[in-house]
């Protein structure tokens, strides 16, 4: 048996309650698999909701081709660790039109490589149930989220008509059109994710924890140089700097942080003493006010 | 979700525990009528407990900036005021989730709208409480949607309630008027079940008694907002309550392995235990508790697990598997009190579906009896009703059902209703009376039990698992041929 906190117990049996729920009520689901912490333990969660069957529902990975080479690496070993049936998909339009990071802004590189090839991927699968890793405590619109978020026709989330969803009873009935978005995770904070990570001894993606990389420092955000791709403004060198990772992303939109933090201790430690929201580090979420939403609204996860 | 019974584990290493070691997890609502200010409230609890971080912080100062509704101040609604139209319209529109821990315990904080438009949200935020925070203005005292607030907490089982009066400094600190205030709401709600209605005056925009204690209410000697909700405990569920066990799905994952996936709604079980699919009356003893970090001795509420019996019942998503002794009632006509959530009004012709914990059972009719007026909180005569309306109906089913009476166990006696053609969720409820669709014990019902089938039908078979099986199927087969031929039939085996 694992030692968890009552607490986490809570949320654990919160959480496999949700992922069993959606499984029963709705035709074709599928589990966004995003590589980071989150997804982790979403997938950990899921394993458990559906155990000793196999997982019920592939898992789905949208590639920006702009990750960095850790999280492939960790997302394959995965699959092959677990058995795992694995989609990924890329959205090859914007590929071939070289829509990236670094030559658009990246409200145009998230929606071309992200929302638009989730859409992609959700109507070729013809899922009709997409789980993902979203938690309350992130950011403000999806403070106001719920468990089961239904999407109109086109994946829209029309936030002024969120279905209610009283107790424990989350209905899966969809209409004509829609789809939903179910997050397990919902009420769980970084802190309880990485207390749980920790305390059920689960693998993450190494980028989490401190380490010396090359550092491209840019208005007060630190840039890690992942590969050859990076575009310096002429006066930049890459500096080997002590950091790590608290959101994983595209790796030229994603902040690191400088920290000393090199094991799963001394993160959670660091997690829970933090100053600074986690999201502080993701550069999409700042371009205008309500840009989550914005996004969401279009279908982005 | 539930909040489950809480136990206490060993720690693996001090440094992990520190924050979830604190104690009770507190879901904790704020509502009450639109502008006497529950975003501001809780902001400002956030904003002075120290559940903002700097980013947040800044961010919150830049944006009431440019709103700059009360000059250069902080606008403490923005921190939960997440959703453009809210920003846009200085109102709260959805619900707002947030986190925060004290010295002593965590708290998940609903803030809620005020809007009667936005009822049905408020709705959802209530049902996921164990306290609730019912704002009024200090200058108005209880409107009419405090008073459907209050109702709606009433309704969806929230037992402790905290009527904080907002706005003292603007009623210059009276306490003559918060005295009237008090008085009139308890007056108010005498009628409902909750269990502890406390009364705080506070003002929200100045931080008076929200965190600190206030030098402009000397003749208040209570606690402070926050010394309150650190120190509340929900109400215990009763210890030996009746063990109820909605199945989720069926899980197969080999030859031998067949289990029933779901969570403990209510109550403990443990293994050799016998229990009982109400639906059918058919009996099997508790196997296994699997988890996938092994096999547990017990369960209790709020643990998601997998039951294995010894043998198989042949049921499915819907059932509730009971204790043998206090089981619910297989019902199929059911009166119940809900609130009307959907835009479209109810119509008794439209197709509605009762979704219990698991089950989603069709709705054969179903008709209004009666209204709550929210002046005087009374029922009256009704055959309509629509949205934010909380209405008694009636309510016959295309089939039986495994229910509760709220009552006797709110876990299992609550309900919604969902439009058969959209899928849409359109009235919440709970049950407050159940008749049995299938015979209940009594005395013009048989019962087959072991004894009866041992003596002749089953006189060949032993103790084997597979003798076992073979018992439970040929129990099974007659009870199914009895019912058919219209004979009240119990298997207890």
């Amino acid at each position: 048996m694992t030692a968890l906190t009552s607490h986490l117990k809570l949320l654990e049996a919160e959480s496999i309650h949700i992922f069993r729920e959606a499984a029963a009520q709705c035709r074709a689901p599928v589990l966004l698999y995003s590589i980071g912490k989150d997804s982790t333990v979403l997938l950990h969660l899921a394993r458990k909701a559906f155990w000793p069957a196999k997982l019920p529902f592939p898992l789905l990975h949208v590639d920006t081709t702009w990750k960095f080479p850790e999280m492939i690496t960790f997302r394959d070993k995965t699959a092959c660790d677990f058995g795992l049936d694995l989609i990924v998909h890329t959205n090859h339009e914007g590929l071939a039109r070289n829509i990236n990071p670094f030559d658009h802004p990246p409200s145009v590189y998230t929606d071309v490589m992200k929302t638009v090839a989730l859409r992609q991927a959700l109507d070729a699968g013809g899922f009709d149930a997409a789980f993902g890793g979203a938690r309350r405590d992130e950011e403000a619109s999806r403070a106001k989220e719920r468990v089961f978020s239904f999407r109109a026709a086109g994946h829209r989330w029309e936030p002024r008509r969120q279905r209610p969803e009283m107790w424990q009873l989350l209905n899966g009935r969809l209409g004509k059109g829609e789809t939903v978005r179910v997050f397990p995770l919902s009420n769980w904070t970084e802190g309880d994710v990485w207390r749980y990570i920790m305390l059920e001894k689960l693998d993450v993606v190494p980028l989490y924890f401190a380490a010396e990389r090359p550092v491209v420092s840019r208005n007060g955000q630190l840039i890690v140089v992942a590969d050859e791709r990076m575009r310096f403004e002429p006066s930049e060198r890459p500096v080997p700097r002590k950091v790590r990772f608290r959101t994983l992303g595209c790796w030229p939109l994603t902040a690191a942080i400088e920290s000393d933090a090199s094991d799963i201790g001394a993160v959670v430690e660091e997690t829970l003493g933090a100053k600074y929201s986690e999201r502080a580090g993701r550069l999409i979420d700042h371009d205008q006010a309500g840009a989550m939403e914005m996004k969401k609204r279009e279908g982005y996860f | 979700m539930h909040l489950a019974a809480l136990k206490e584990e060993i720690p693996v290493e001090p440094r992990a525990v520190r924050a979830p070691q604190k104690g009770a997890l507190v879901r904790l609502l704020t509502c009450g009528s639109v502008d006497d200010g529950k975003s501001t409230l809780i902001g400002r609890l956030l904003w002075d407990a120290a559940g903002v971080t700097e980013d947040q912080r800044a961010a919150v100062a830049l944006a009431s900036h440019s709103r700059a509704i009360n000059g250069e101040k902080i606008d403490f609604s923005l921190l939960l005021d997440g959703l453009q139209a809210e920003r846009e319209q200085g109102i709260t529109i959805d619900i707002a989730w947030r986190y925060f821990e004290t010295e002593r315990r965590r708290f998940i904080i609903i803030d809620s709208p005020g809007h009667e438009q936005y009822t049905r949200n408020m709705a959802t935020g209530a049902s996921h409480a164990d306290i609730a925070i019912l704002l009024v203005d200090a200058r108005h005292g209880a409107k009419r949607q405090t008073r459907r607030h209050a109702a709606i907490c009433d309704l969806v089982g929230i037992k402790k309630v905290v009527l904080a009066i907002n706005k003292m400094d603007a009623v210059g600190w009276s306490e003559t008027r918060y005295r009237e205030i008090e008085r009139d709401f308890l007056a108010m709600v005498g009628s409902f079940n909750f269990a502890q209605v406390m009364t705080i005056p506070v003002a929200a925009l100045t931080g008076d008694n929200v965190v600190y204690c206030s030098a402009s209410l000397p003749w208040y000697a209570g606690p402070t907002l926050l010394d309150y909700i650190d120190a509340v405990d929900p109400v215990a569920e009763p210890v030996d309550a009746p063990f109820r066990f909605p199945v989720q799905l069926v899980l197969r994952a080999s030859r031998d392995f067949r289990g029933y996936a779901g969570t403990v709604a209510s109550g403990r079980i443990k293994l050799g235990d016998r229990i009982v699919d109400a639906r059918s009356g058919l009996g099997a003893t508790l196997r296994r508790i699997s988890t996938m970090d092994g096999d547990l001795p017990s369960a209790g509420k709020g643990d998601a697990v997998t039951l294995v019996l010894e043998s198989d019942l042949d049921i499915s998503r819907g059932a509730v598997l009971s204790e043998v002794s206090r089981r619910p009632v297989n019902a199929d006509v059911i009166e119940a009190r809900l609130v009307w959530l959907s835009e479209t009004p109810f119509d008794p012709e439209a197709g509605y579906l009762l979704r219990t914990a698991t089950d989603l059972t069709p709705i054969t009719s179903i008709s209004v009896s009666a209204l709550v007026d929210f002046e005087t909180l009374a029922s009256t005569p009704a055959h309509a009703c629509r949205m934010n309306d909380i209405a008694d109906c009636r309510i016959l089913l295309g089939r039986a059902t495994a229910l509760d009476l709220v009552r006797d166990l709110p876990a299992t006696g609550n309900f919604v209703l969902v439009n058969a053609i959209d899928g849409a969720t359109v009235a919440g409820g709970v049950i407050t009376w159940a008749q049995a669709g299938a015979p209940a014990v009594g005395d013009n019902v048989l019962v087959l039990n072991r004894a009866l089938l041992a003596r002749g039908l089953c006189a060949d078979l032993g103790d084997s698992p597979a003798d076992d099986a073979e018992f439970n199927r040929r129990a099974q087969e007659v009870a199914l041929l009895l019912r058919s031929a219209g004979v009240p039939v119990l298997v207890e085996l």
